[in-house]
């Protein structure tokens, strides 16, 4: 238990800030704890959380992802006109719509593996050709409302639970046993930690690196659907905001940015902590900008407590003769 | 006056203890070697003297005084500077830049004085007959051996009264190691002290005045160096007696071919190299370094582009990458020559890095199931004695002959049986070292073929079946039988032969 706890150290401190921030934002505002509140906190929580289940694999692997607020907008006004308001084809369009994710992925990833492309160069690159795409596809005009089918699975609840949320917990799962418990979570940090030791270990590295970014491609259409449901209607630049949360996410979660370590649990908890934080500046009566120098300076303290305990172990490994 | 005087020094890592009560003194103009088996504490020593960990309890007085040092810029300024191999410095920046990191001759202006700089170099490596080394360029581009050479520079160039050479030989070829040899000599003679740690016992003999054994964190022995055996001093370090440390060469060796490559090229560094090697047999191979054996080593392994044909097993076997030459009982595994850069990951476990390349065997229906993987590494750990807290003690902690352990073990865990071995030993003890030659011998009768590459042109003789001598990317000579030895492979790698 006490080694559970040094190894993944990062990941508990990651739950106990959110721990603290609940009790922080529950004193100022007392309705906070409250069942619907927190409904909707977790809600909100999700669909940060999806998104930064792609990009937290793709950072694990040493990469980064900037094409997810396109990947998703796109998905989410791609949905919107093909079904004008039906439920219907919804049935092939959002599998075709994942698909394409998945797909955007994949170029981003053969990108980055097997032409060197540097990651930021690739994903932002793919970011602003999507985004040039939807605005000549749209011609800046609005998309018909989304189809409720969609916004029961945002909004909706079974048994009292949100959708989304059920949804986000069987995304979680699945992330988990991908990252411990199967052969392509240690392919995933060998990578990151050192791409040359895992090439001369006979890991696939091509291979698991194109997997992350498509894995990214995924999740972010598959948010970008559900946000449509959950707003009502998809429109242009909804994806922005998740650029940066879906990156502070992973970093609060305990992930060094430069690839090796992390955890999607911790990522969860990053989400969480990134929501209450939106929670929390209104009852303190602070303004949206506020709320970015927070955010901002949120980030900022967390990754450089991590960076602290990396330099600590770097520099005594880098002071290791042999 | 004794320079340094240590007296009780202990330092435990969490539950490891990696020095109980060590004691040390040496004197100034004298080359003091320290010696003890891998993890018997003597980097974490040198790391306590330079600055870079703080003991915790005991005294050490340099020059009669208290000496605490809090970081590595504490140590300098007491004239201490330690050699440490190639993690210290920096690859994007160039060899100069990197010898004077953060000491740099400045202009008026505060910015660095680049003709200066490149004055002072090419002063230091004068001054001490540096092999050729470019002081423009980048330190990516460097091999191993180059790396340390610039950082012995680097501690040369802050002129220490008292320089530590952490195992400073075992990156270099021959030629190299004979002129830090040299060089050693020579600082002592101008009134440094030198602290040189080696695992290879003729150099200390060359060049030590006294030597001092540690042995699990603690002093076992000081001795003048003159007035001690070689045997002695192994029995003290490894705290049994050694009865040899090479094993018999018993011939193993079958009909059947189990490697054979015809016209290798890569380059201008591999130009037609053709050999067989047989099922049991340990096949040297030697040459001044630089004359395409990394090369050869990593053609082979996939890990860069080669023509030419390539038969395992009988089989022509296409290997564009190292997972495909990992895979199945046809494959091949290498012990690469950089353990850090190429072989561990250093902030993962010891069980994560000797399951990394046969991590899908662990699995069924697609999860992994760690009683499998633990058992296995378990047994691995006990068979090569890896001295680890724990399995999940951070690879990068490990004192440097256990991370080489780690790799073996890591290659042993594969089903290749083709294994290229290049400087397995680099780093070792010599306890260690008889170990490991006689599992080679021992995986060499269990039908394995073996690949041996060594910068210690005596463990080619006593360890190889046959040996291989290299020059200019080709197979300068096959040497054989009594026709095995430093000599003949030194002869054969410089002499012209008639053109192939
Ligand atoms: N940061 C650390 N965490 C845990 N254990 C450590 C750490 N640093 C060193 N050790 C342990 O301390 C012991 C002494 O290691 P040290 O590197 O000093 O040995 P060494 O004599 O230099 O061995 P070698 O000849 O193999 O280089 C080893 O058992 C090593 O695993
Ligand atoms: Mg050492």
């Amino acid at each position: 238990m006490s080694a559970f706890l040094a190894r993944n150290r990062l990941i508990v401190l990651a739950y106990a800030g959110m721990v603290v921030l609940l009790l922080v934002t529950a004193m100022f505002s007392p309705g906070f704890l409250s069942v619907s509140n927190m409904r909707s906190t977790v809600v909100l929580a999700a669909f940060v959380g999806i998104v930064a289940l792609g990009q937290t694999f793709v950072i694990i692997g040493g990469g980064i992802d900037l094409s997810v607020p396109w990947v998703l907008n796109s998905a989410a006004i791609v949905m919107a006109l093909l079904c004008g308001g039906q439920d219907l084809p919804l049935i092939w369009v959002m599998p075709l719509l994942l698909a394409g994710g998945a797909f955007i992925g994949l170029v981003n990833g053969v990108g980055v593996a097997q032409f060197g492309v540097p990651p930021i160069i690739m994903t932002l690159a793919t970011n602003v050709i999507l985004q040039g795409l939807i605005l000549v596809l749209t011609g800046g005009s609005p998309t018909p409302s989304a189809p409720a089918l969609i916004q029961f699975l945002s909004v909706g609840r079974i048994g009292g639970f949100p959708v989304v949320a059920l949804i986000w917990l069987a995304l979680t799962l699945a992330a988990t046993l991908l990252l411990s418990k199967a052969a392509f979570g240690r392919h995933l940090y060998a990578l990151g930690t050192s791409a040359t030791v895992a090439e001369f270990s006979g890991v696939p590295t091509a291979r698991t690196t194109i997997l992350t970014y498509v894995v990214s491609g995924l999740t972010a259409a598959l948010a970008g659907m559900l946000l449509t449901g959950y707003s009502g209607q998809a429109y242009l630049g909804m994806g922005d905001a998740y650029l940066f949360t879906s990156i502070a996410a992973v970093a609060i979660g305990g992930a060094s940015i430069l690839g090796g370590s992390g955890h999607y649990l911790g990522t969860v908890a990053g989400a969480m902590v990134l929501t209450i934080l939106t929670g929390l500046l209104p009852a303190l009566n602070l303004s949206s900008g506020a709320l970015l120098v927070v955010y901002g300076a949120v980030i900022l303290i967390t990754v450089s407590i991590g960076s602290e305990t990396f330099a600590g172990l770097g520099g005594r490994i880098r002071g290791r003769r042999a | 006056m004794d320079l340094v005087t240590v007296n009780g020094l202990s330092k435990r890592f969490g539950g490891i203890v990696a020095l109980s009560e060590a004691a040390f003194s040496a004197r100034a103009g004298e080359v003091h070697a320290l010696l003890g088996e891998n993890g018997a504490g003597k980097s974490t020593f040198i790391q306590i003297l330079s600055g870079a960990v703080k003991h915790d309890g005991g005294s050490i007085l340099v020059d009669g005084q208290d000496y605490r040092p809090a970081n590595p810029d504490d140590a300098q300024a007491r004239g201490i500077a330690a050699v440490f191999q190639e993690l210290s410095l920096i690859p994007d920046l160039s060899v100069e830049q990197n010898i004077w990191f953060r000491h740099e001759p400045q202009t008026m202006l505060g910015t660095v004085n680049r003709t200066q700089t490149r004055r002072n170099t090419l002063a230091l490596l004068e001054k001490y007959d540096f092999p050729t080394l470019r002081p423009e360029q980048e330190l990516r581009r460097l091999t191993l051996a180059e790396r340390q050479i610039v950082e012995i520079a680097k501690g040369l160039a802050k002129n220490p009264r008292i320089l530590i050479l952490d195992e400073a030989t075992s990156a270099l070829p021959a030629r190299e190691a004979e002129w830090l040899l040299k060089l050693t000599r020579q600082l002592a003679a101008e009134g440094r002290l030198v602290i040189f740690i080696s695992h290879r016992m003729a150099e200390v003999r060359a060049i030590a005045d006294r030597l001092t054994i540690f042995r699990n964190g603690s002093t076992v022995a000081a001795h003048e160096a003159n007035t001690v055996s070689d045997d002695e001093i192994v029995t003290r370090m490894i705290g049994r007696h050694l009865d040899r440390l090479y094993p018999e060469r018993v011939p193993t060796m079958t009909q059947r071919i189990a490697l054979k490559v015809a016209n290798l090229t890569s380059g201008s560094r591999l130009s037609g190299v053709d050999f067989s090697l047989r099922e049991g047999e340990v096949l040297g191979v030697g040459g001044l370094q630089g004359h395409g054996q990394r090369e050869l080593f990593q053609a082979l392994f996939g890990a860069t582009k080669a023509g030419g044909m390539i038969e395992l097993w009988g089989k022509p076997a296409a290997i564009g990458n190292p997972r495909q030459a990992l895979t199945g009982k046809d494959g091949i595994a290498l012990v690469p020559e950089d353990r850090r850069g190429q072989g561990l990951l250093l902030t993962k476990s010891v069980r994560e890095n000797l399951t990394l390349s046969v991590i899908r065997r662990f699995t069924e229906n697609g999860l992994l199931s760690r009683q499998k993987e633990a058992a296995l590494v378990k047994e691995m750990v006990d068979f090569l004695r890896i001295r680890a807290g724990t399995p999940e003690q951070l690879a990068g902690t490990l004192s440097g002959g256990n991370q080489q352990k780690v790799i073996f073990g890591k290659m042993l865990l594969t089903e290749a049986r083709v294994l290229l071995l290049y400087d397995p030993t680099r780093g070792v003890d010599v306890g260690t070292k008889g170990e490991i030659f006689q599992l080679m011998r021992d995986l060499a009768a269990k039908g394995y073929a073996i690949l041996f590459h060594s910068s210690d042109m005596p463990e080619l003789v006593h360890v190889a079946d046959r040996v291989l001598v290299m020059r200019n990317g080709r197979i300068a000579a096959a040497l054989e039988g009594e026709h095995i030895s430093e000599e003949g492979i030194l002869r054969a790698a410089m002499l012209e032969t008639r053109a192939a």
